[in-house]
């Protein structure tokens, strides 16, 4: 172990000592708190009975749904804005009046027309995913070096292969990026409605957890959603730099 | 050329120097920057430092300015050891594009001297604009820095180091980054400010004209580490004048000495 | 703004217009059930109903309430924790890794938390708002912190200002780029908290009237509600910007 995670380790260590010691030594009754050990233990019998698997299976299905649709419908419309500035000119004020929207504001909307389940779930995440990914497209495809789309042209290359072969590939690193921190929102969301409102995943679970005065599960629960928030980042910032190398992280901040 | 360094203050009857190096050093990282460098610097004298890049002419400067602690030997002011900076020791970086605040306007940049200074806010607005005369930016003092020439951005450096009402001013290099013509003109108004002032002044700088120019006397460190190689005392007339001055036997005379100095240890 | 300008953005509102168009063609055709989709002119009648009768306004109010003062509150802790750790090397090094492990966590998750702690209240929901727009702002602000030009540093240590002197007119100012950033981003959080908590614990506020309206199938007042919450959030994101604008002038000199 080197030196420096040491130092990072030391302070949630410490916190987590001093925790446990505290809850012992006082014999902590309460129906928000528990020991770091009593949390573990709650954890190994939450993956022992399946519980938390499921929750995980259900919330990471509406996450990664919800994304997809959104992906593709704010990359559909953040390219055609990017390449076409008429276009982008004309819807600016009904994107603009849509955008402030919060996403959990839909929530009633979806709940009346779709129930609860995931279907609700999939399109609040989606319309929250939509944003981030059109934006950014929009603004990958106008940076796309002008000698890039001067070839395309030469080349006399229909518009459908212009977009496939010459602007997806180049404004593929600063998509990429996009698409990371929309990960990172359609988790949040899909969690949010679970606790909100519907009975299903992760969020449900915590919920049920809490309501049945189980802190040590309730914790659990918390660790873990948690641990997969963090993974997923992980995840996609190794994947974004074993695929795009520096290219996508120079365009993360234009 | 290495008995140059033994004339140091040596002249008998003149006062105790307002900044002493004695036996100097600095390592860092294990190396030495700086070796044995004694030197004392007279109330009043404009002293200039020369040499290669990487001689440590601005580590002393920095050393001089509190900024950086010795590891060996004493830096003294007014003959007491220098532990810190000290508002009475004014110094002007070369970069002064990282040196000024973004967020304050010209006056806000000079009055953050007077505010350190402990200055009444219904005093500090006459100074400021009088300080801002001094240096030749009347007029700009609502601009902000990033809306001003890179000479302008050092006058206005050099205003907020005068609020300090320095005994000393240090100056490290603060036309390095200016272009010719600026530069000349800036010489010339530090001189006349100088003059005005009585301050010390000690001034890095790599170009030996300048140095002769502006300087009583003009020391070339020598690199790796960095100590004294030369000395030599300036003997022109005062004013400076940008043609005669130049012109003259003896700055000829001086230039050819540091040409050859600073050529020889490139070698 | 120049002739063009207008006229492009005129175009662009009459875009606007015919979505709404479409919108209202839909729901007079009922190609869609009314229970589920009103027409712009029953959200708008709704609107209008709500404003005279004084009840969308307490509704507003009492969103706007809890997103103010969970935003207030998480913007001056925010900034006082930030620069505590920013200003320091060695809080950086211990703190700031278990920061940036927190950052992903999806602060919702902290709901059931706060409230088997504090119930379902006012207080509850302030912890929550506040909690969750507490993080953009204090990592804004340890960035800023740590990102000070050194060179001002030198410049305050040779004018000997005191640490709170160089904390409030060196550090601040140069971080306040970063920490309005984060402030930005911090009031879409609180926005979204706001109507979770309201939700959830059935607190006053446009959150609440959404749900109870849904509840009811009164979808014009449904409809009248989101609308609602879209200004609140387009409203105080240009308000943000402006003061952005004005407080970072000195920014737009540069370049």
């Amino acid at each position: 172990m080197t030196a420096g995670s040491a130092k990072a380790l030391a302070l949630p260590l410490a916190v987590l000592a001093a925790f446990e010691l505290g809850a012992r030594a006082t014999h902590l009754q309460s129906d928000s708190l528990a020991p770091p050990s009593d949390i573990v233990m709650a954890l190994f019998g939450a993956f022992a009975d399946l519980s938390i698997l499921a929750a995980t299976r259900d919330t990471l299905f509406s996450a990664f749904a919800g994304l997809a649709i959104g992906t593709i419908i704010g990359l559909a419309f953040g390219i055609a804005f990017g390449i076409s500035d008429t276009l982008n000119r004309l819807m600016e004020v009904t994107v603009e009046a849509i955008r402030p929207i919060p996403s959990i504001a839909l929530l009633p909307i979806a709940l009346i027309a779709l129930g609860f389940g995931y279907r609700m779930e999939i399109v609040i995440v989606a319309f929250a995913c939509v944003w981030p990914i059109l934006i950014l497209s929009r603004a990958a495809v106008r940076s796309i070096e002008p000698r890039l789309m001067e070839v395309a042209r030469a080349l006399r290359l229909p518009p459908a292969q212009r977009v496939w072969k010459i602007i997806i590939p180049a404004a593929l690193p600063r998509i990429f990026v996009a698409f990371r921190l929309s990960a990172g929102i359609a988790l949040i969301v899909a969690v949010t409605v679970e606790i909100a409102i519907n009975p299903l995943g992760l969020g449900a679970g915590i919920m049920l957890a809490q309501q049945a005065l189980r802190p040590d599960l309730m914790l659990a629960y918390l660790v873990w959603i948690g641990a997969i928030g963090y993974a997923l980042n992980v995840l996609l910032v190794v994947a974004q730099n074993r695929l795009f190398g520096r290219a996508a992280v120079s365009g993360d901040g234009r | 050329m290495a008995s140059a360094a033994k004339r140091l203050d040596a002249v008998p009857g003149t006062p105790a120097p307002q900044i002493s190096f004695d036996a100097v050093t600095l390592q860092l990282g294990g190396k030495a920057i700086i070796e044995n460098l004694s030197l004392g610097v007279r109330a009043g004298e404009f002293l200039c430092i020369v040499g290669a890049s990487g001689c440590g002419k601005t580590t002393a400067l920095r050393l001089a300015a509190g900024l950086y602690q010795p590891t060996g030997g004493k830096v003294n002011f007014d003959g007491q050891p220098m532990r810190e900076p000290r508002r009475e020791i004014a110094i002007v970086f070369q970069d002064y594009g990282k040196a000024l605040l973004p967020w304050r306007t010209a006056a806000g940049n000079v009055s953050l001297a007077l505010e350190a200074a402990g200055m009444t806010s219904a005093e500090r607005p006459a100074r400021i604009e009088e300080l801002l005369r001094t240096v030749g930016l009347p007029g700009h003092a609502g601009k902000y820095p990033s809306e001003m020439s890179g000479g302008m951005q050092q006058r206005l450096q050099i205003a907020r180091c005068l609020a300090q009402e320095p005994k000393t001013l240090l100056m490290d290099e603060p036309f390095g980054a200016l272009d010719a013509m600026t530069r000349q003109g800036l010489q010339d108004e530090v001189l006349s400010l100088v003059a005005a002032s009585g301050a010390t002044v000690i001034f890095v700088t790599h170009d030996l004209d300048e140095a002769i120019y502006l300087g009583d006397r003009v020391i070339g460190l020598l690199p790796h580490p960095g100590r004294i190689g030369i000395e030599l005392a300036v003997n022109l007339p005062r004013p400076r004048d940008q043609l005669s001055t130049r012109e003259h036997p003896e700055f000829l005379r001086l230039r050819r000495q540091l040409f050859d100095f600073i050529k020889a240890t490139e070698q | 703004m120049n002739r063009g300008a207008i006229l492009w953005r005129v175009a662009s509102f009459a875009v606007a217009a015919g979505f709404i168009g479409l919108w209202q063609l839909i729901a007079n055709l009922k190609l869609v059930s009314p229970v589920f989709l009103p027409g712009p002119d029953r959200a708008w009648a709704s609107l209008v109903r709500g404003f005279s009768s004084g009840d969308l306004w307490s509704k507003l109010a009492g969103t706007l309430e809890h997103m103010a003062y969970g935003w207030l509150l998480a913007s001056i802790a925010g900034i006082a924790i930030g620069a505590i750790i920013g200003s320091s090397r060695t809080m950086r090094t211990y703190v700031a890794p278990s920061l940036e492990f927190l950052r992903p966590l999806p602060v919702s998750a902290i709901i059931p938390v706060a409230i088997a702690m504090l119930g379902l209240t006012q207080a509850m929901a302030l912890f929550v708002i506040s909690f969750g727009a507490i993080w953009p702002i204090m990592l804004a602000t340890i960035h800023g912190f740590a990102a000070v030009e050194p060179r001002l540093y030198e410049v305050a240590r040779s004018l000997q200002m005191s640490r709170l002197a160089v904390i409030l007119k060196i550090a601040l100012p140069s971080a306040s780029p970063d920490i309005l950033a984060g402030m930005r981003l911090s009031l879409t959080v609180a926005l979204i908290l706001s109507v979770v908590c309201e939700i959830l614990a059935g607190l006053d506020g446009l959150g609440h009237w959404v749900l109870l309206s849904a509840r009811a199938f009164r979808s014009a007042d449904l409809f009248a509600g989101v609308i609602l919450l879209g200004v609140t959030g387009y409203v105080t994101s240009v308000a943000m910007s402006l003061a952005e604008h004005k407080l970072l002038a000195w920014q737009a000199a540069q370049h």
